[in-house]
């Protein structure tokens, strides 16, 4: 169900991103639909992480306009001038959005639920009581009610992640980035991960921003795939256009990598 | 056998005031060590550099000066202090400005990783500190703090110099009346080593209480 006709929620016009001399992103544009499903994929070091660490407003940029929601993400309107985004801006901003991390990233000192009601708690001002209803909410929907008590330590890799998937969807936030959510499991802890992924994708009408090395579930998942290659877009198209017939050279050998390595596509 | 037990009475009385400037310094250097150990990782520069100046100010000055510009200078500005509070501002300083460091080292210890689920999670600064990084935070600062406080605890000794009538000050005047070094010293070491025993045991239930159910912290 790609949309169409809608105003993009991501619209990135050529934003540049340096680690010291290394360009990591170079003159980098594409927008993103509402509700659209996109995967990005691409060779280790070709920036993807980055651009969602970017658009989480844990890294800035260098150059470039990043809209979301058509409010731009690094830049606020004062006095009808344009001015470095303040952090009043940035948490403004950052409601819109959330991320889940490759290693979790859970808070290892609090319980599950607590894991799942501080952010609403502290940042919505929600009460314990409609925060920890809504976190049993959320806890039952990636099956994990029943460890609403236990701490992170004693949960495995699987159960962590959806724990994490947990907290971000606590802040109601319009677009999801996952970065590497299954890469850290356990091959038989994938698929309750990806389960949840699924379910969301049913359930919600929430932007997904996938990076991922899972090119069955890429495949199938997402409405639409970026392959990156050095801080570049060098195809964008629907999966099947992607992993069937790839146009660009840089894809193809990509992809033969990949399934040399083993990976269903 | 009688006139034993009046010295060691003595002695005991002492003690307590040994254990108030403990308890006393060692509040006053708990606060100062966060106020100093984050304002050293403040983002504004000026409290960067007020926190550096206190913490290498009084660990680069002795304890003993210390302890006399806050009994015998300060009045001199119109502070006057009694010796106990003169004691208990001197450690509370002294050892604060190492405890600080501790502070310090604790919370840059916390993985970049918590900082990017609070920023992620939408807290601010503050949130993050008080909720996920300093509970952390804390639990690896519980075993230096131990140190710290019995290093205060050893220190507090030099308040026998302002005539403070501690522990080691009660000593000195039942060796003078007395004659004896012996008992009055051998009684004191007894002391000092039950009361720093008595702030580890502490600390390490502490510690106990505060790690259960929770690992990966500690390394
Ligand atoms: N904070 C940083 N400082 C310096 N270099 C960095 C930093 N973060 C990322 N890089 C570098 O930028 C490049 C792109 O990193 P990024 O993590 O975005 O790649 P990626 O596409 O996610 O790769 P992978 O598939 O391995 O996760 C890499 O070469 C990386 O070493
Ligand atoms: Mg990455």
């Amino acid at each position: 169900m790609p949309p169409t006709n809608t105003a993009p929620i991501i619209e990135i016009n050529g934003i540049n991103k340096s680690f010291g001399a290394f360009k990591v992103l170079n003159d980098l544009s594409f927008s993103v639909a509402p509700r659209e499903k996109l995967a990005l994929i691409g060779p280790s070091g070709s920036g993807k992480t980055t651009i969602l660490r970017i658009l989480m407003t844990l890294e800035g940029i260098d150059s470039g306009e990043i809209l979301v929601d058509g409010d731009s993400l690094y830049q606020m309107k004062r006095n009808g001038k344009l001015q470095p985004a303040d952090d009043a801006h940035l948490h403004k901003m950052r409601e819109k959005i959330g991320m889940v991390f490759q290693l979790f990233n859970l808070f290892p000192h609090k319980c599950v639920l607590d894991n799942v009601t501080l952010a609403p708690m502290l940042t919505k001002g929600a009460s314990r009581k409609d925060a920890e209803h809504h976190a049993m909410e959320l806890l039952d929907m990636v099956g994990l009610a029943d460890k609403a008590k236990s701490m992170p330590s004693q949960l495995s890799g699987g159960q962590k992640q959806r724990v994490a998937i947990a907290r971000a969807l606590a802040l109601k936030p319009k677009i999801m980035l996952f970065d590497e959510v299954t890469s850290a499991l356990d091959p038989e802890l994938v698929e309750e991960v990806l389960n949840v992924l699924w379910k969301l994708c049913r359930e919600t009408d929430m932007t997904m921003l996938l990076v991922t090395h899972e090119m069955g579930f890429a495949h199938d998942f997402a409405d639409r795939v970026l392959f990156f290659d050095r801080g570049r877009i060098v195809e964008d198209g629907k999966p099947d256009e992607i992993f069937r017939h790839p146009k660009q050279e840089r894809t193809q050998a990509f992809l033969k990598k990949i399934i040399a390595a083993g990976h269903r596509v | 056998m009688g006139q034993w037990a009046g010295y060691l009475q003595l002695i005991l009385d002492g003690a307590v005031v040994t254990i108030k400037l403990t308890l006393m310094g060692s509040a006053l250097a708990l606060v100062m060590a966060f106020l100093a150990g984050l304002g050293r990782l403040s983002r504004f520069a000026p409290v960067r550099w007020l926190a550096t100046a206190y913490i290498e100010f009084f660990r680069g000055t002795s304890i003993f000066v210390q302890l006399f510009w806050a009994y015998f200078v300060l009045p001199l500005f119109g502070f006057t202090l009694t010796p106990l509070q003169a004691g208990v501002l001197a450690l509370g300083l002294n050892v604060g400005a190492y405890a600080a460091e501790v502070v310090r080292g604790a919370v840059k210890s916390i993985g970049k990783e918590q900082y990017e689920a609070c920023t992620a999670l939408n807290f601010n600064r503050w949130q993050g500190l008080r909720n996920v990084i300093l509970p952390q935070a804390f639990v690896l600062m519980l075993p230096t703090f131990g140190n710290n406080a019995i290093e205060l605890l050893k220190a507090s000794a030099v308040v026998s110099l302002i005539s403070l009538s501690d522990m080691t000050f009660q000593a000195q005047v039942v060796r003078a009346q007395t004659g004896s070094t012996l008992f009055p010293f051998l009684t004191i070491l007894i002391l000092y080593f039950a009361i720093a025993c008595v702030i580890s045991f502490a600390i390490r239930g502490l510690e106990r209480h505060l790690t259960r159910g929770l690992d990966g912290i500690r390394s």
